[in-house]
């Protein structure tokens, strides 16, 4: 049973991964040129120390996209689940509905994953050959917050899609977004290392909140 | 509570302010085709939306399999094949993904039904759901309800979308079905000369109550029009007729009650009257003279 979900989350979400898989590594392809490109014409060192005097890492201009992935993601997977209020059919399978509801995440966190791996795996591959293990170890603790960020606005999203009031839907919206500006309040590399486990926390919590909405859906709430 | 599949009890619902049922009971026994028949707005898809756990009501409780609609277990799921309104289905599916997926979550999975309905349809197994027309789609969810060979079908407005040849047939095939295998099944259409092609019993619901339940042969042998002449401009409310009326000297109410009683029924209420007919009626129009033309 559990197969036949993945297969059902593969078909929504199978026209969305391509695409997110050529937009999040083509641009970490990018950044990562453009890394080249300062090594090419001023050399290593200026990079590092440009790395150090400036308190960049270099590919700020990724810090964006996991986020965008996992609103994608949660939204061509749940959008379909509430039109028609096609949930119905979904939580009547026989199969425990809370847990139905975990392997649908389960899927798209699984596909977030691979993808938020690969680009992490481009970036160290890259600048390890490139820097100090310090420095290697700066961008890449840099970009954490940001798949963090994928992860749980995923979440975050599934539960707004899932909520069946507007009402709701707008009021968890905006909580949503606070949460999301706090993933992005600071430029500066490893400003987040002390609030790492706290997001974690955060992402833990966020896999009950579309269970919360799966409820108000089968006490029949509507506007 | 005897061998029913569904037992209602006591259900009170409101939508806002607006009064749906009050103390609304009903049962569905084993093996027996139940059309829950009513017009718009009298909580026909309410009813099912509370069944199938998806509601739940003010008051009162529903159980099916003897298990609290609200929370029933994975493994009664499977023996309920539920076809929600307006025949929605996994429509970015193609037929063969459809079948393919569903298979997966029943035992008895009944995969020559399904593909024999389908073949009906003249439309490729690559074909997307979606990109098929409403009665086709209507059709698609019919099979996979059937292919699931469940214990209990509960089909909200079944006949939606569907011509007139296919609803026919559809009829048919459930008929034989449901009674060579035993389901029960608890429906609602809107088309109810199909109901009476097809159910055993009925319950006629109005505004926020129950007007009949009983089984649709007693229905049709006891339940008749009566007509006859009057120099009246209308009629005062008679005991045991439903919806006495008189256009251009002609009156016109439905009753349970025999002739004789009906005859009774009118003197007693010191109406002139001459040529009282007695008619029987078919489903649709013994449903008219339970609930009145609007």
């Amino acid at each position: 049973m559990i197969k036949a979900i993945l297969y059902k989350e593969w078909i929504k979400m199978r026209a969305l991964l391509p695409v997110a898989a050529v937009a999040v590594l083509g641009f970490t392809v990018y950044a990562l040129l453009r890394v080249e490109r300062a090594v090419d014409f001023r050399g290593a060192a200026h990079v590092w120390q440009i790395m150090i005097d400036k308190e960049t890492v270099f590919i700020e201009p990724l810090r964006l996209l996991p986020a965008l992935a996992g609103i994608a993601a949660a939204l061509v997977q749940f959008i379909p689940e509430m039109s028609q209020r096609r949930l119905k059919l979904t939580l009547h399978l026989p199969f425990p509905q809370r847990g139905m509801i975990l392997v649908m995440a389960a899927a798209g966190l699984g596909a977030l994953a691979v993808l938020f791996a690969a680009q992490a795996a481009m970036v160290w591959g890259y600048m390890h050959r490139l820097l100090a293990p310090e420095l290697t170890a700066r961008a890449m603790m840099t970009a954490v917050p940001w798949w963090a960020a994928g992860l749980t606005l995923y979440m975050l999203t599934a539960w707004i899609c899932l909520e069946p009031t507007w009402r709701r839907r707008v009021l968890y919206l905006l909580m949503t977004a606070g949460v999301a500006r706090m993933f992005f309040l600071s430029d500066v590399p490893r400003a987040y290392d002390g609030m790492l486990p706290w997001m974690a926390a955060l992402w833990l919590f966020s896999l009950l909140l579309p269970l919360l909405s799966v409820d108000r859906f089968k006490q029949g709430c509507q506007d | 509570m005897g061998d029913s599949v569904i037992v209602c009890r006591n259900l009170t619902h409101y939508y806002g302010e607006r009064l749906i049922y009050k103390d609304l009971s009903f049962e569905v026994p084993r093996g027996r085709i139940l059309g829950l028949l009513g017009k718009n707005g009298t909580g026909k898809t309410t009813a099912i939306n509370i069944l199938s756990g998806y509601l739940r009501p003010r008051a009162g409780e529903c159980r099916i399999f003897g298990e609290r609609s609200e929370a029933i277990s994975p493994a009664t799921r499977a023996r309920i094949a539920l076809l929600i309104e307006g025949h929605v289905q996994y429509s970015y599916m193609t037929i063969a993904q459809i079948e393919r997926f569903y298979s997966r979550f029943y035992p008895r999975w009944n995969r020559d039904a399904y593909y024999g309905l389908m073949e009906l349809l003249k439309v490729a197994p690559r074909q997307r759901i979606s990109r098929m027309s409403c009665g086709q789609r209507s059709q698609v969810a019919l099979g996979l309800i059937l292919a699931q060979d469940a214990e209990l079908l509960v089909l909200d407005d079944f006949s939606m979308g569907l011509d007139p040849g296919y609803r026919r047939l559809f009829v048919e095939y459930l008929r034989d079905y449901a009674r060579n295998g035993a389901k029960t099944v608890f429906l609602t259409s809107h088309i109810i000369q199909d109901m009476e092609k097809l159910v055993d019993d009925c319950i006629v619901m109005d505004y926020g109550r129950i007007l009949v339940q009983m089984p649709v042969r007693e229905l049709l042998g006891s339940f008749a029009r009566y007509t006859f002449t009057t120099g009246a401009a209308e009629l005062p409310p008679i005991e045991g007729a439903f919806h006495p009326g008189v256009m251009n000297g002609r009156a016109e109410l439905f009753s349970f009650a025999p002739q004789r009683q009906v005859e009774q029924a009118l003197g007693g209420a010191g109406i002139v009257f001459d040529g009282l007919v007695r008619e029987s009626l078919n489903l649709e129009d013994a449903f008219i003279g339970l609930t009145g033309k609007y």
